[in-house]
């Protein structure tokens, strides 16, 4: 059980070492905000299917299995879109996030851990194993953004946290931390990082 | 039980697909009244933005109910606001030509700004905006667009760059020209057109200007007449007050 909820986090984190949800975590990492609901949608999503497909797995015709689990992705990420919507707090961001909400439908990660654990394994494991790749993507996810969203904009959830005295000394937010060429630089230090603290991940 | 035989599988996808199509036609039914409620709150933020009442952010920042009640304390006009589904039927009606006058939405606030809706189609999906109008019913004091799914940092700059949305600010609308009263054209100010009527056009995006440049066209037509008409009223009481404060000060 603790391996099913720690493994998705560390030795099998599903960006840095599966790379799996790489397109969005390079578009929604310009600020935190967004970050962080996407994080939150993800590993809603990711839980949520799981569990359900892990209640129906043995109910789901072989033939039609992938449709079935992209109608169960789908429900949830409409459902997860809907309630962002309804939301004051939310709203914003869901507009901000515009499709990248919509396109969970086609991040890896939930399909992946569906087809991989979901459907072998029982509901509350399935459940666990979901929440915790969502975890994982999210937590990556939250770092990027940390480091885009500081030296890009100067923010921190949209609070300036660069004092204007730096700013009047000529220091200049890095436009090129905006773009997501960056994310990708970002994410490449940081699966280095990974792997030269985790050794049994380096290929002999 | 077989889970293979063909009957199983068309039972089981079409039970499947009934049960959520039932949970997320309730699930959005009951959603419904809060989304339409953060939708109307967003548009308000819109007009006033275009209005120049503040930047986008501040809108945000105060909150529905705030941003809810500056606009009711500051709009001069009864007029409901019009959600960007209701501006869309009514561009199917512009395009029919079946528009009736009185349907399209005016905004006029006690300053004397007056807002109008613009709606199209943009390259993947609709765009919208609202344009804003000085005290002379001609000049642009400033305009906000949004857009559904236009491209982030090629069409998506009509909402994200405040410089695009800067382009419109002293611009006059060309009563004269009944086809084209404002317009949006490529390399303008390079090609040393006259550009009081004109802004220049995002490059990268050229369907997304293109189907903005029709939104506003299309729409603005619809007003011109009326705008023309409000102008002469203001340039006549205007010159009333001068005339009246004239006599005042002869009888003095």
């Amino acid at each position: 059980m603790k391996e099913t909820i720690l493994n998705p986090i560390l030795k099998g984190n599903p960006i840095t070492v599966l790379v799996l949800g790489i397109c969005s975590s390079l578009a929604v990492t310009v600020g935190l905000k967004g970050a962080f609901v996407m994080a939150l949608s993800v590993t809603v999503v990711t839980g949520l299917s799981s569990f359900v497909c892990s209640l129906l797995r043995k109910t789901i015709p072989n033939r039609v299995r992938i449709i079935v689990q992209l109608v169960v992705v789908a429900l949830m990420v409409i459902l997860v879109d809907q309630f962002l919507k309804a939301f004051e707090a939310t709203y914003a961001i869901d507009k901000q996030l515009s499709v990248y909400i919509g396109l969970i439908i086609t991040n890896c990660i939930v399909m992946g851990r569906i087809e991989a654990y979901a459907l072998g394994n029982s509901p509350v494991p399935s459940l666990l194993d979901g929440l915790s790749n969502g975890v994982g993507y999210g937590m990556i996810l939250i770092i990027v953004a940390f480091f885009r969203e500081l030296l890009g904009s100067g923010t921190l959830f949209g609070l300036q946290v660069i004092p204007d005295s730096f700013y009047a000394a000529g220091y200049v937010n890095n436009g090129l931390v905006i773009l997501p060429p960056f994310a990708l630089i970002l994410l490449g230090c940081i699966i280095w990082i990974h792997r030269s603290i985790d050794k049994d991940l380096q290929e002999k | 039980m077989n889970t293979n035989s063909n009957v199983y599988t068309v039972v089981y996808t079409t039970v499947i697909v009934v049960i959520v199509a039932a949970v997320l036609a309730f699930v959005s039914q009951s959603l419904k009244p809060m989304q339409e409620a953060n939708e109307k709150a967003e548009t308000i933020s819109q007009i006033l933005t275009a209005a120049q009442f503040g930047e986008k952010e501040h809108w945000q920042e105060i909150g529905n109910a705030a941003t809810i009640k500056f606009f009711n304390e500051n709009i001069a006009n009864e007029q409901a606001v019009v959600s960007p589904s209701t501006l869309k039927a009514l561009n199917y009606k512009i395009k029919e030509g079946s528009v009736d006058e009185a349907e399209l939405p005016y905004y006029e606030f006690k300053n004397g700004i007056s807002v109008i809706p613009v709606y199209g189609a943009g390259l993947w999906g609709p765009v919208w905006g609202f344009i804003a109008f000085d005290t002379d019913y001609q000049t642009i004091v400033g305009a906000y667009f949004d857009h559904e799914s236009e491209t982030p940092g090629l069409g998506g700059k009509i909402k994200d760059d405040p410089a695009f949305r800067a382009l419109f600010q002293g611009k006059k609308v060309d009563f004269e020209d009944a086809d084209m009263p404002f317009e949006i054209v490529k390399n303008g100010t390079a090609k040393g057109l006259d550009m009081t009527s004109k802004v220049d056009a995002i490059s990268g995006a050229t369907m997304t200007s293109n189907g903005l440049n029709d939104a506003i066209g299309n729409w603005l037509k619809q007003y011109v007449s009326a705008l023309k008409a409000a102008q002469a009223l203001a340039a006549q009481s205007a010159a009333a007050d001068t005339v009246a404060v004239a006599i005042e000060n002869v009888e003095e």
